[in-house]
């Protein structure tokens, strides 16, 4: 037993042979490890501005409640000179402001709309500006009898206004509602102007911002239980002071970039990805499939996938493409009906059911038709929604004909898609 | 004494038939669940998504790679004519191979999947690190391997000694690239390219290096005739070592991934046929002025007709790299065909063929039942047509189906394509094809059952006295 025969009458050629092939096997394996990073920008690069601000500065800082069933509650976590607020009047929503503050407020009618990275929040108007408060409810309720006189004739009954108050919290965060309808942030990108002075913040030079509209404080009430002091939503508690409050039980509010995270984990751990796939290619029969009624999908690019840990191209589908569901199906109770049962709810499915996406019902009710989702089901439903909603600002989004890609044009000429 | 020591074999093969059927059980039962009566069985732990990883880890890891693990073990020592270098060491492989790989299989339905396609195996499934435990085992055996074959006695190195020494290196290489390279990459489709780059090395520099050892080595051995041409076979071997770790990215055809790099894997994937042509000329022409011998031996029928899906597989393969043959059978059950075809009707038939040459050698006994074999070969040859023609024409169709949403000049024309035929319709047409795939699935599973009846008679059971006469023939051999 020796060794000499280890190196036993390899001939030149074999040499060189080998020598080539470690060549060729390295330059791939550089072509994959190394390039992302060095050669090839475009699998690193985001798609837009918008699509960087909702990754980075507004998921991590939206909180979605946890607590099961559908009357969720979005909490926005506000930080001074971080976060941009609009204080903007409706038809239906009138601000009341000290003077100092009064230049925040984008009145109704303004084509203008003021941000401000200064920390403010709306709430009901307190005891001593009551009066006030009154004085100008009727004020309104004139206004909209003077110009409703049909109205008055029948009697019908006056609308409320909403009065809300824009005053400055102490610290530098707060928690407020902020409305969502979890698929698109406000996003504005012409005729706005950051008050005082320079941008605090990188993205707020950014050529659009996304930014959180007419926020209400969030409010909630201490409670003593047998198991220790919790706090509860309550609009007539006190303000939320710390994320603590918000994350630990009983209100585990979860934030939108934890949600959608989960979701990707749950999208790889049932599998969905062995069925689904995820890339409109640039192909006609993909960006029609994934188009709308007038409006082709514009195939993806490698920078829609880049806040992933995941990423799930896919290899076959046995069900439809997902990397334009956002667009596509938005809507959350489609989703719910649809994992409950996907073979009523799309006919010709053969999907299975996702019943452990659902829980009874916590009050104990009758069984129902359809579970009480829970926040498995509302990770999968956040990470299902970013798919295809990301890739432009909603102002220049493609289901509204502005597909920077141009690919109606491309493939109505049947040229070649990028 | 023995010559050779061929417990790890015994270790290797016997638990792989195990799980060949188990695997093929699974594979049969979502042929079923999933596609003929969808959902039928329903449940968290049951659905398609979380069985269906089961299945192809059974099939492909726990017994393909298993079995060719086993089969190194069996061949290297006896073309080195030297006993295994250290028996200890491959024992401790075999060892963590099964201790990590049952569990981790196995934990997939509640939930461990790690994401990427032939990647799923968790990192550690609590305290027990299971895929560190899987990578030192191979990287174990490689060593036992190298060093059984550096301590050899016959100089001249057989071609299967090169597909299974460029394969323990690829195959340490590629598993540590697609498990961990790939999270130093930065996110999105940077990492679906290392993904690409690990699952089609681990069926080119893995599986086909693999079988192609074990078709070179057992073919000559089962019927008596020296390989047709050793440098044919070395042409084959080299190639194969210089086009394949650039075709990756071929999976990716038509998507959201740079032109250059698809343009890139259709040139080396068109460079196969090189290696592939080499492999089939070599093997059929083996059988030349022999063929005979086909119809003499299962084991020899189950070479050729892997060879010949070897050589379908090998043409489908490239091609299906275009762009417009890409377009067409992408993402439909074509892809589930051709994936069937490489793995089980041509690797998996090269092992069924070393199994029934090694077993009875190692368990010096004969043949449990030839006719039993004979079963098993022609079960597995309409079984694998039933099985393999339904879901290339299904998803053929499949394919042709979408492409009528592109007919039209203008947008509303191809809009009102896709409102007269739904997704979902283009769905309910494959039935038919889905229906014959399961019944080819189970025609399939029979055989394979036939197969694992046998070699455990053949191994475990007590010769009859009228095969004496075979007994000391087959310790002879």
């Amino acid at each position: 037993m020796s060794l000499h025969n280890a190196m036993h009458n390899i001939e030149k050629s074999a040499i060189f042979t080998f020598i080539g092939i470690v060549l060729l096997f390295s330059t791939a394996v550089i072509a994959v490890l190394v390039a992302p990073n060095y050669v090839e920008q475009t699998w690193t690069q985001p798609t837009n501005p918008y699509q960087v601000q909702v990754y980075e500065v507004a998921d991590p800082n939206l909180y979605i409640s946890r607590a099961g069933g559908d009357n969720r509650q979005f909490v926005y976590h506000m930080k001074q000179d971080y976060t941009l607020l609009a204080f903007q009047e409706t038809e239906t929503l009138r601000i009341v402001a000290t003077p100092e503050l009064e230049r925040y407020v984008t009145r109704n009618g303004d084509p203008h709309l003021k941000l401000t990275a200064r920390l403010l929040m709306l709430r009901p108007v307190p005891l001593p500006l009551r009066d006030r408060e009154k004085k100008l409810q009727l004020e309104l309720q004139q206004e909209w009898e003077k110009q409703h006189p049909l109205a008055v004739h029948e009697k019908l009954p006056k609308p409320a206004f909403q009065i809300m108050e824009l005053y400055a919290p102490e610290g530098s965060e707060a928690f407020a509602l902020a409305p969502s309808d979890s698929l698109l942030e406000n996003w504005v990108d012409k005729d706005y102007t950051i008050l005082d002075g320079a941008a605090k913040q990188p993205y707020h030079l950014d050529p659009g911002v996304i930014y959180v509209a007419n926020p209400i404080e969030y409010r909630a009430k201490q409670t003593y239980t047998s198991w220790g002091t919790i706090w509860l939503y309550d609009p007539r508690g006190e303000a939320v002071a710390s994320l603590q409050q918000l994350t630990n039980p009983p209100m585990n509010f979860v934030s939108r970039r934890e949600l959608i995270s989960i979701g990707e984990h749950i999208y790889n751990i049932e599998g969905c990805w062995y069925c689904h796939t995820d890339q409109t290619r640039t192909l006609v029969q993909d960006v029609v499939l994934n188009g709308s009624e007038s409006f082709p999908a514009p195939p993806s690019s490698p920078g829609e996938y880049i806040y992933q840990e995941v990423t799930f191209p896919g290899t076959r589908r046995i069900g439809p493409d997902l990397s334009r569901v956002g667009v596509k199906r938005p809507s959350r109770d489609w989703h719910k009906g649809h994992f409950w049962a996907p073979k009523t709810a799309s006919k010709g499915s053969i999907m299975p059911s996702f019943k452990h996406f659902f829980d009874d019902d916590p009050s104990g009710g009758a069984p129902q038709t359809v579970g009480v989702p829970n926040y498995q089901f509302e990770a999968i439903y956040q990470y299902l929604v970013t798919k295809g909603t990301r890739i432009t600002p909603p102002t220049e989004a493609w289901w509204l004909g502005k597909d920077p890609i141009k690919t109606l044009e491309i493939i109505e000429g049947q040229r070649k898609l990028p | 004494m023995d010559k050779y020591n061929d417990t790890p074999v015994k270790l290797m093969i016997y638990p792989a038939i195990f799980f060949m059927i188990v695997g093929m059980i699974t594979g049969t039962f979502l042929a079923f669940n999933a596609f003929i009566f969808p959902d039928y069985f329903s449940g968290e732990y049951i659905h398609f998504g979380r069985v269906r990883p089961v299945h192809v880890w059974h099939v492909a890891i726990l017994w393909l790679l298993s079995a060719n693990v086993g089969l190194l073990y069996y061949f290297v020592p006896r073309l080195c004519g030297v006993t295994l270098w250290s028996p200890r060491i491959a024992y401790v492989s075999i060892g963590l191979w099964w201790l990590a790989l049952i569990p981790g299989v196995y934990s997939f339905p509640t939930g461990t999947n790690f994401g990427w396609e032939y990647a799923e195996l968790p990192n550690a499934l609590g305290w027990l690190p299971v895929k560190p435990m899987m990578i030192i085992s191979w990287i174990l055996f490689a060593v036992v391997i190298m060093m059984t074959i550096a301590t050899r006695t016959i100089e001249k190195m057989y071609v299967s000694l090169w597909y299974s020494m460029g394969t323990l290196f690829w195959a340490a290489f590629t598993i540590i690239v697609g498990t961990y390279a790939i999270n130093w990459v930065p996110g999105g489709i940077s990492r679906v390219n290392v993904s690409w780059f690990y699952v089609h090395n681990l069926v080119g520099l893995i599986f086909t290096p693999l079988g192609l050892a074990t078709a070179y080595y057992f073919l000559p051995k089962l019927s008596n005739v020296p390989i047709y041409s050793h440098r044919l076979s070395m042409i084959g071997f080299w190639s194969i070592a210089f086009v394949y770790a650039w075709i990756g990215a071929h999976h990716m055809m038509h998507g959201p991934i740079s032109q250059w790099l698809q343009t890139t894997s259709i040139v080396f994937s068109i460079w196969l046929f090189i290696p592939v042509w080499t492999v089939v000329t070599n093997l059929f022409a083996t059988l030349k002025g022999n063929w005979e011998k086909y119809t003499q031996s299962a084991p020899i029928r189950f070479i050729i007709l892997g060879t010949a899906y070897y050589l379908i597989t090998c043409v489908q393969g490239p091609l299906m790299a275009l762009r417009n043959v890409s377009e067409i059978t992408s993402k439909t059950d074509w892809i589930i065909g051709h994936s069937h075809v490489s793995l089980y009707a041509t690797f998996s038939f090269f092992a069924f063929a070393g199994i029934y040459q090694a077993v009875p050698v190692i368990s010096k006994k004969p043949l449990w039942s030839e006719q039993l074999a004979d079963w098993h070969f022609a079960l597995n040859l309409w079984g694998s047509l039933l099985f393999i023609f339904p879901l290339w024409i299904g998803g053929f169709l499949q394919g042709m189906m979408w492409a009528t949403w592109a007919d039209g000049a203008s947008y509303a024309q191809f809009h009102n394509n896709l409102v007269n035929l739904p997704f979902l319709a283009t769905i309910s047409e494959m039935y038919i094809w889905w229906v014959m795939r399961g019944l080819g699935g189970m025609v399939v599973l029979f055989g394979n059952i036939l197969f694992a009846v046998n070699i455990f008679n053949t191994a475990f059971l007590k010769v009859p006295a009228q095969h004496s006469e075979k007994l000391s023939m087959a310790a002879n051999s």
